[in-house]
């Protein structure tokens, strides 16, 4: 099943060395690139079919060609390594594995949008990964792949890192530019859209790391060596992150399209210890979850997991087993999510401290039908009322709860026995 | 009118200025979209979520009015159902963690929550668990109270802060429904607009500690004024109220909308200027120091002048068009000398460049639109050659500076008619007490050349006359408003072409006019 | 979150000793706005003192050329700066999902019932803080615990029992 196109040097010793990098081919791209039009890479890139890989699933060249045409002001690229969303764990391999990997990615997309300046915006939490990062980009420096000539060409290009400091919000793009402006990280109201006003008001693209670690691949072998792998519509590879109750968790490269369970199966050793799965979350902690049944017909990618009303997310599997109390789980997720509410739009900020509170109280055994209804009925109030998803990557996934496991909210609010705690 | 577009507001047609986003352009022609965070003064941010109106056929369906320009055959739904569930929805989550303690707080009756609560809300509360707590009578500085508890976090008084002062003392910390407004300890408000964020604060989180617990809102009149403070001529409203048994009484100044003036804001001294219209008053006519009828005072007075050989008359840089050329009258028939000289309300340096002004009186521009002199020269001349000075509420000693007429001044007999006690009614012969600028009507023009006109807005239960009718019984000539009109068309011809009626309510910008008048 | 405006002042002055002087004189000509440097000023605060005292909040502000307040508002929102000292061993446990459904809580339990620190709090000797932080990215091997910036995967109450014995 696995696939290394990504993953292709994390396996090898020392391959985060420049020298070894090297030796496995890193920046070997960069000649093709910077004889080919800048134009011809963006569109190269637009023919793979590459969709963001932050969670969003936005094409990725097409995003590049929203830049304004003929506009004097310097056009930024940030990168967004902010990996945030629970249960989302893939960034973080390239950043220590393969870090040339994403510089030669950065190398080509500035190349073709004609940015100079590039900042890679990391979590504070990413302490040791930021190490290995600037470590990486300070070799870089050293042997000219950046700075004034990029690999010998006529091309400028700077790359800082800038890190977060706790706050999931800030994977939000416009919030992380925010951040790097030096403010909190509260999302803009778009339009504008950073293509036009982003970074410092200036034309800006954000992308995920591993959307520009796909790069190389696709201008070293062609988009159509890139769209062999995955669906029609969701070409490629991802690094899927599989956590929770399996046996093997871990990471993992593969192809788009295969189906969930098998992958939970053949890849993460299925659920652990035996036990029954209860759900799945496919795609990050902000998906709404899927039953077995569910599951089941499900495959990972961008249609499949839209057709089951949800979303492939950050391709961050979680699976549950028969153990889990789903309100706890509730609360878990209501809890994050309402300490990363950037406290700027008001049904987010007054929402979600709201929910946590009410689920508490059922979990306290003081909760009434009423209560689990309000709940419901304020996952609609707050969705889609605010400038960024913040609010909704909570209140979909809460809804799912609410609606597929209602039996189990329902007994905190009874007298029912309560199911067996994990 | 600027360029208009046609649009739908509920599947009417209307036609509204361009340029504007929704809330404005719609609040012209009368449709309120309601809204907590955005303020034209300090733009749109967003935050509040309480705009949100409907586009159809739009994407995306639905957006924030603030920041959505007006655009030709833009069709926006304001009451629908969805729309109206979620300007519910925003006001149920606006109240859950607010203290609704309405009894005790200064912003009730004029307070947006609560207006919004009855028309976009109206239902019982539904919160049922323990309300998020905050910080309670924070002394932000400047005499600003804060309360954390009752904010909406629209941050409109940080807006201000950064945007119009750019003093930045205000931030909104945290993050989640822990986020409130506090300042950097030990860098409080430290500014001299500070109170405006009283004004702007659509609810009570944010009051004056001049004005808590004095007065309900619902008992005040609010009357339309110009602040006498500087030589800008802020507008401002003056709101006051006759409790039982008292008298008409002054409770605050608010800045009052005026873009060819002052804006939205006003300055915090001028704000709390309204004191002095309410304390240190004259109160009485007095003859020798003691309290007299007009009558008696008149009789004196008029006898004095008649007497002099060279009368001065001096005039206050705060007198009203009007009443400067009700005086003059008088000077000309008198034979006597006028003078405006007033430096002692010049603080040098004390201006900036906002609202703030050196010149501390409100009608210094009236004196040269009224040829009466104001230098220091001819009034050093006229004042040893005096026998009698008459002085029009002039505050000529107000500053240590003008300390140097004391001599002369202690050797003349003095009339005083004033608004105010000071040093030159305590030592007057015969002392006039007359109305202040809260209680008359008149024409002023500021430094600027905008010619403003004002009316009276206290009522005060014993009236002293206004400064015109004490120049018509010390024999003045032109004291009848259709002579003091004629008057002042001759003096300013372009007031001549414009019926009173249609008076621009902004002012007349005198400077755009003559520049009318030259190129026509 | 919880309310995180409370500032500690030490009272005594505070400035960049001349590494993270150097340091800031280096970052600052990386952005073309000097506020950009509010983040990283905050964080070389923190290594240099190990959490941010309200002076530094002040220096920062006055350093950068900009308000006080936006400092502050930075300072309270990044969860990671902390506002009062913390132990010579700060532990952050993960408590989002995955860690949580991979049994956090008795690494949790253990701390609170063995060494005797709950989240929030620094022990009696100053050796240890606890922070209960929020998911850490490291799902897969859950779960995870962050001691002074090290990460420590697929942890359980034996493995912590001799990472603390090796701290002591």
């Amino acid at each position: 099943m696995e696939v290394r196109i990504l993953s292709r040097k994390f396996d090898i010793a020392d391959a985060h060395l420049l020298e070894v990098a090297k030796q496995h081919g890193a920046y070997a791209t960069l000649d093709k690139v910077f004889a080919m039009p800048p134009a011809d890479v963006t569109d190269e890139v637009k023919n793979s079919g590459l969709r963001g890989r932050g969670g969003a699933g936005f094409p990725a060249g097409l995003k590049w060609s929203f830049l304004p045409k003929g506009v004097d002001k310097p056009v930024y690229l940030t990168v967004n390594s902010d990996e945030s969303e629970p249960a989302t764990f893939k960034d973080r391999y390239i950043l220590t594995r393969d870090p040339h990997l994403l510089i030669e990615g950065i190398i080509i997309c500035c190349y073709a949008i004609g940015c100079h300046d590039c900042y890679i915006y990391i979590r504070g939490e990413y302490t040791t990964q930021r190490k290995a990062l600037q470590f990486a980009i300070d070799e870089a420096y050293a042997a000219g792949y950046l700075g004034e000539k990029v690999a010998g060409h006529d091309f400028k290009l700077d790359v800082t890192v800038h890190r977060g400091a706790g706050a999931y919000v800030c994977g939000e793009e416009t919030a992380l530019l925010e951040s790097i402006e030096g403010r909190k990280g509260q999302p803009r109201s778009k339009p504008p859209f950073p293509a036009v006003a982003g970074l410092y008001g200036c034309p800006t693209i954000i992308n995920n790391v591993q959307t520009i670690a796909s790069l190389p691949f696709i201008l070293a072998n062609g988009a159509a060596a890139y769209k062999a792998y995955g669906t029609e519509k969701s070409p490629g590879t991802h690094l899927f992150g599989i956590s929770g109750h399996v046996e093997k968790p871990g990471m993992y490269e593969l192809p788009l399209g295969l189906p969930l369970l098998e992958v939970i199966e053949k890849m993460a050793g299925g659920v652990w210890r035996g036990r029954k799965l209860k759900a799945v979350i496919p795609g990050g902690s902000s998906t709404p979850v899927l039953t077995p049944e569910e599951a089941a017909t499900a495959t990972l990618d961008y249609e499949s997991m839209a057709a089951h009303k949800t979303m492939f997310g950050s391709g961050g599997i979680v699976v549950l087993d028969e153990t889990v109390d789903v309100v706890e789980l509730t609360k878990n997720l209501i809890d994050f999510y309402h300490h990363e509410s950037c406290g700027q739009c008001t049904p987010c900020r007054e929402g979600l401290g709201w929910m946590l509170k009410i689920v508490k109280q059922l979990l306290r055994g003081e909760g009434t039908i009423a209560d689990i209804e309000l709940l419901r009925e304020l996952c609609d109030n707050i969705e889609m009322k605010t400038v960024c998803v913040l609010s909704a990557a909570c209140t979909m996934p809460v809804r799912s709860y609410l609606d597929k496991f209602r039996s189990e909210f329902v007994a905190y609010a009874t007298d029912r026995p309560k199911p067996e705690q994990a | 009118m600027a360029e208009t577009v046609k649009l739908f507001v509920n599947g009417q047609e209307v036609e509204v200025e361009s340029g504007k986003n929704l809330i404005d352009a719609f609040k012209v022609i009368g449709v309120e979209i309601p809204h907590f965070c955005y303020h034209p003064a300090l733009g749109a941010d967003g935050n509040c979520r309480m705009c949100l109106v409907g586009i159809e056929d739009g994407r995306p369906p639905l957006v924030p009015a603030c920041k959505t320009p007006v655009a030709e055959g833009l069709k926006v739904q304001l009451d629908t159902e969805k729309i109206k569930k979620i300007q519910h929805d925003v006001m149920e989550l606006e109240l859950i963690n607010h203290p609704t303690d309405c009894p005790v707080c200064d912003q009730a009756g004029e307070c947006t929550l609560q207006d919004y609560y009855m028309t976009y809300d109206h239902q019982a509360s539904r919160m049922r668990v323990p309300q998020v707590l905050k910080g309670k009578k924070m002394d932000f500085g400047c005499g600003v109270i804060h309360d954390q508890e009752r904010c909406v976090l629209c941050a409109r008084c940080v807006r201000f802060t950064r945007l119009i002062t750019k003093t930045g003392e205000l931030g909104i910390v945290n993050r989640s429904d822990e986020a409130r407004v506090t300042t950097f300890p030990g860098r409080k408000l430290d500014n001299r607009y500070a109170l405006n964020v009283v004004d702007l604060c659509p609810v009570g989180a944010m009051t004056s500690k001049d004005f808590r617990f004095k007065q309900r809102a619902w008992f005040l009149s609010r009357s339309s004024g110009i602040c006498h403070g500087c030589a800008k001529g802020c507008n401002i409203f003056i709101d006051h109220n006759r409790e039982k048994g008292g008298d008409d009484r002054i409770y605050r100044f608010r800045a009052r909308h005026n873009g060819l003036v002052n804006g939205y804001f006003i300055c915090d001294a001028g704000r709390l200027s309204y004191h002095q219209e309410n304390e240190g008053r004259l109160g009485t006519t007095r003859l020798a120091g003691k309290d007299c009828t007009i009558d008696e005072a008149v009789e004196t007075a008029r006898r004095k002048i008649e007497n002099a050989r060279k009368p001065l008359f001096l005039i206050s840089p705060n007198c009203t068009l009007e009443q400067m050329i009700a005086i003059k009258g008088l000077a000309t028939a008198r034979k006597g000398r006028v003078s405006g000289y007033s430096d002692s309300y010049i603080m040098e340096g004390d201006g900036d460049d906002f609202l703030i002004r050196d010149d501390k009186s409100a009608n210094r521009a009236g004196f040269a639109a009224l040829g009466i002199d104001t230098t220091l020269e001819a009034f050093r001349l006229a004042l040893n050659e005096a026998d009698l000075l008459v002085n029009f509420n002039n505050d000529l000693l107000r500053s240590e500076a003008s300390g140097t007429f004391t001599e002369k001044l202690s050797a003349l007999t003095v009339i005083a008619v004033s608004s105010h006690d000071n040093t030159l009614t305590r030592k007057a012969t015969v002392a006039f007490s007359v109305s202040s600028y809260s209680e008359y009507g008149g024409t002023i023009i500021n430094q600027d050349q905008i010619l403003q006109r004002f009316t009276a807005a206290v009522v005060k239960n014993d009236p002293v006359p206004n400064m015109i009718e004490v120049v018509r019984l010390l024999g003045g000539p032109v004291t009848d408003d259709v002579t003091i009109t004629k008057a002042m068309q001759d003096a300013i011809p372009v007031l001549a072409g414009i019926e009173a009626t249609a008076f621009p309510t902004a002012g007349l910008n005198l400077k755009e006019k003559e520049t009318d008048h030259v190129t026509a | 979150m919880s309310d995180r405006s409370h500032l500690i002042f030490t009272g005594k002055p505070f400035q960049f000793d001349a590494e993270r002087d150097a340091e800031f004189e280096y970052l600052v000509k990386r952005y073309p706005s000097r506020e950009s440097m509010i983040l990283p000023a905050l964080w070389l605060t923190q290594e240099q003192e190990g959490w941010v005292p309200g002076e530094a909040i002040a220096y920062i502000a006055d350093r950068i050329g900009t308000f006080a307040s936006q400092v502050y508002e930075a300072a309270t929102f990044y969860t990671m700066y902390n506002l009062h000292p913390v132990g010579r061993n700060h532990i952050c446990i993960c408590r989002t999902l995955s860690c949580w459904l991979r049994g956090k809580q008795e690494i949790v339990d253990y701390l609170a019932n063995e060494i005797g620190i709950r989240p929030g709090e620094i022990s009696e000797d100053g050796q240890f803080s606890l922070e209960e932080v929020e998911c850490l990215g490291h799902c897969g091997t859950a779960p995870v615990v962050q001691i002074n910036g090290e990460f420590h995967e697929n942890m359980d109450v034996e493995k912590l029992k001799q990472l603390l014995s090796g701290l002591r």
